[in-house]
């Protein structure tokens, strides 16, 4: 074992990033030897993206060292990271559109006389040489989304990046176009460069990487030299792993009540107009929780959004309360006993820029007005009893709830959505970076809603979670419910072969 | 090295916005002395004429509400589009779209008794406004196309149909050949209330308070935040994103249209392509100095509206025009920084262990692998 970064392409030692309410990193390492794809993974919120944003210079860490090629840097921003030879491809690419392909790649790098022919032609060979076929002389805007990954590779390589990351990157290619980017990534393995590689497809990361980092909670939590060792069912319990959580008692087992939420058919696009949901059938009772498993990415946000009225499903019935809402506004099926609490809370659950007031009354203003007013003490009153009874910590209730913590957000929102006893909770990650005070709360409001008749639809990566709250586990793959378990008695192996795409028959 | 950056501040208090404005303002004044002295002027002559004019006695403040009247309802009206984070940056056009149909009425109902005529008028401003802002509304709620370019556009073509109007079918024959309309029945005239202010500054006021009111206070003005500040969260909670963003425009195009026609009752005594004079764009700064809160307007509006005034008297010491424009320019400018300030404060970074990035979004953990 080396004692310096000289025998790494990547050095990340003891990385911690803590940012208000959300430890991020909490001491991770990572290393990448010289040549090699290397596969980053973890659940959402482990730390991934924290990670290669300070390798990429964007963050500052708060502790820890940063090594790249047997240097150690401290990067003040993205160009010393660029010099250094970190090439970032970001999942949402950052390219002009109305530049061609030419004018995108040297842009910020172009040498000190613009002469179009020339670079023209080196772009040209950069391009050949790495066997990604692109026009040089085409604007950006009138490319495939594959092609213009292959814009952002050839900007890393035309800077000589010798460590190029790339975030999410098949997430928008069609398969063929991914099976393009392995042999593109290899070939660059083979010259010396090493590749960062983010993703949740594992089936690609096996093809693809040579050995891989599994992030959790912000530490390493395990290292594979060779991924050709490892099989997809070992790879996906490492990533989901435990969390430590599911501290809370398993609650004891009940007699369901009548069905309260159905799913018939239910097909559904991704916001990409790739089939995201396939053919799901489920139901869930009143007084029961019925645990989502799965690697993320496979559904579970389109499943949730279709529930609950936010996208439309191509094909399928939804019925609340065994009352066809399939195209009932999210207001209408609220009004029918469904809360969500959404997996990105400050984007869709709550108003960041608005008070601790305006965000407890998004589902109950309607009631608190008097004519055409809102009785703004009613208002305060109700965001005063939420408060209270949810434990959430706040300053003054008339400030935007940015200032709060994730816990507390959290709280507020869970609080906000049992306020007027819903018959179906859909609950998408609602403990995900919250620490553990705050995840321990919210796992007990569930398993008390449970007891109170609530039929609960829990959406979680953490398997320890799923199995100490839920009476059933459903595993999505590629948007398909591919198993049903019940949660105490079915062995880790047996939920992870199913993550994986190959449920035991 | 140390550098600043600015964070959005937790709590904006009323006080800090007083100090930030005094001192913005107070910024470009500083700056100004240096553009009077060099071009050969004294400095506290000017200013003390610049005030005095705009502030000062009543017939200073009567002017001065004169010109903040208009402004007002402009910059409302592109307060209560930027409420939900729209811009409606054609109100100029909307002000005479509503002009212009208000004209039409008094020519046609010229019988009716004077409260019942202006009422008329003012209704029929509303519906012009309207009319001109419609196809914009319509094309950003249910196209998504931006508002920003088509309700400027049609800016120029409202003022090319006035003059049009002009010059052809409303052409006064009583003109001796001169190329005006006719100006509106006598007794459409707003009554006056001291100096040159008229009654139009009370329409203006009361419409401030009923919509900072709504905005504020309503389960409507609720949503309308709401949809602006995070619309995914509006969709959520069940509001229809489309019908706000086509009332939120319609009533900014009405609210552009009443100013028109109380410009036309008012201050002016007829219909003209100069009418708008530049009120309708003047309401964007008025409006961006309020920080989009139908509140701040009636403020802002008589700052812009004293900077105005202050600044055409003091050409009568000598100050070139250009040079007292620069000087506006430059009040405003300090004005509009100013603003930045209620929202944010200034923090000092130091080189090590701080982060570039200061608030990670939860976007930026939910976008890991999403």
């Amino acid at each position: 074992m080396a004692s310096s970064g000289a025998d790494y392409a990547v050095w990340l030692r003891g990385i911690e990033k803590q940012f208000p309410g959300v430890i991020a990193c909490a001491g991770a390492d990572l290393r990448v030897r010289p040549g090699t794809i290397h596969a980053l993974l973890g659940e959402n919120g482990a730390g991934k993206t924290t990670m290669v944003n300070v390798l990429a210079g964007v963050y500052r860490p708060d502790a820890g060292e940063v090594w790249v090629n047997g240097q150690q840097h401290q990067f003040q921003s993205p160009a010393d990271a660029i010099a250094a030879g970190v090439g970032m491809v970001y999942q949402e690419f950052r390219l002009v559109p109305t530049l061609t392909v030419a004018e995108n790649i040297v842009l910020g790098a172009a040498p000190g006389l613009l002469r179009t022919a020339e670079i023209v032609e080196r772009v040209a060979e950069l391009s050949a040489a790495y066997g990604m076929a692109a026009d040089p002389t085409r604007p950006v805007w009138q490319l495939s989304m594959g092609e213009r990954q292959r814009v952002e590779i050839l900007k890393s390589l035309w800077r000589n990046a010798s460590v190029l990351v790339m975030d999410e990157p098949t997430a928008v290619l069609t398969p063929g176009e991914a099976a393009e980017l392995g042999s593109t990534l290899r070939a660059m393995a083979e010259e010396g460069r090493s590749v960062i590689y983010i993703s949740h497809k594992l089936d690609q990361v096996v093809a693809f990487c040579d050995e891989a980092t599994v992030l959790r909670q912000g530490k390493t939590a395990a290292t594979v030299d060779n991924l050709q060792d490892v099989d997809l069912t070992k790879l996906a319990e490492m990533m989901v792993g435990t969390s430590g959580g599911g501290n809370v008692d398993r609650p004891p087992p009940r007699d369901r009540g009548p069905e309260v939420l159905s799913l018939q058919n239910i097909g559904s696009l991704n916001d990409r107009g790739l089939p995201a949901l396939i053919d799901i059938n489920m139901t869930v009772h009143s007084g029961e929780i019925v645990g989502i498993v799965g690697v993320s990415g496979n559904g579970q946000k389109e499943l949730a959004e279709v529930i609950t009225g936010l996208r439309r499903p191509t094909q399928g019935r939804v019925a609340l309360k065994e009352q066809d809402v399939t195209g009932a506004s999210p207001g209408d099926r609220y009004r029918l006993g469904l809360a969500y609490v959404p997996e990105d809370r400050l984007g869709v659950g709550l108003a960041p820029k608005m008070s601790v007031v305006d965000n407890a009354v998004v589902r109950s203003y309607k009631s608190q007005r008097r004519g055409l007013m809102l009785v703004m003490d009613r208002c305060v009153e109700f965001c005063q009893i939420l408060v209270e009874r949810f434990g959430v910590r706040v300053g003054r209730l008339n400030d935007p709830i940015a200032g709060l913590s994730g816990g507390n957000l959290q709280r507020l929102l869970l609080g906000r959505e049992l306020a007027e006893q819903p018959a179906v909770l859909v609950a998408a990650q609602p403990t995900r970076g919250l620490d553990v005070q705050g995840v321990a709360a919210i796992q007990s409001h569930l398993v008390e809603q449970r007891a109170n008749g609530v039929g609960v639809l829990l959406i979680s990566e953490d398997l320890d979670e799923l199995q100490a709250l839920s009476d059933v586990l459903l595993v999505m793959y590629e948007g398909r419910v591919v198993g049903e378990y019940p949660p105490d008695v079915t062995p880790r192996s047996i939920l992870g072969s199913a993550m994986a795409g190959n449920p035991p028959t | 090295m140390i550098r600043p950056i600015l964070v959005r501040r937790d709590r904006v208090v009323p006080a800090t916005q007083a100090v930030a404005f005094v001192v913005g303002i107070a910024a470009a004044l500083a700056l100004g002395l240096i553009l009077l002295w060099t071009s050969g002027h004294n400095p506290a002559e000017v200013y003390e004429r610049m005030f005095d004019s705009a502030f000062v006695g009543t017939d200073s403040l009567a002017r001065t509400l004169e010109r903040a009247t208009p402004l007002a309802l402009t910059g409302l009206a592109v307060a209560v589009a930027g409420s939900m984070g729209l811009w409606n940056i054609g109100a100029e056009g909307q002000m005479m779209a509503g002009a212009t149909v208000a004209t039409g009425v008094a020519m046609t109902a010229d019988g009716l008794p004077g409260p019942l005529l202006i009422a008329v008028m003012v209704v029929a401003g509303v519906a012009g406004g309207m009319v001109l802002m419609l196809g914009p509304a319509l094309a950003r709620s249910h196209l998504g196309v931006s508002e920003i370019i088509t309700t400027l556009m049609l800016v120029y073509v409202a003022i090319r149909v006035v003059e049009w109007l002009e010059t052809g079918p409303w052409k006064d024959p009583a003109s001796h050949g001169f190329a005006v309309i006719e100006p509106v029945p006598e007794q459409a005239s707003l009554p006056g209330l001291f100096g040159r202010a008229n009654v139009g500054t009370l329409i203006a006021l009361g419409l401030l308070i009923v919509f900072s009111l709504a905005v504020s206070r309503t389960a409507w003005g609720y949503e309308l935040r709401l949809s602006g500040s995070s619309p995914n969260t509006a969709r959520y909670a069940g509001i229809s994103l489309s019908r706000k963003v086509l009332t939120a425009l319609l009533l900014s195009g009405g609210i552009a249209g009443l100013a028109g026609a109380v410009q036309l009752t008012g201050s002016a005594t007829r219909l003209e392509s100069g009418l708008s004079n530049g009120y309708g764009f003047a309401g964007i700064i008025v409006a961006a100095l309020a920080l989009m809160r139908p509140s701040g307007v009636a403020v802002a509006a008589v700052v812009f509206g004293g900077v105005q005034v202050g600044g055409q008297s003091i050409q009568t010491l000598g100050v070139s025009s250009a040079i007292s424009d620069i000087l506006q320019a430059m009040i405003l400018f300090g004005a509009l920084v100013a603003a930045v300030f209620f929202n944010y404060r200034v923090r000092w970074t130091g080189p090590a262990g701080e982060s570039l990035v200061d608030e990670p979004e939860e976007a930026d953990m939910a976008a890991e692998g999403a």
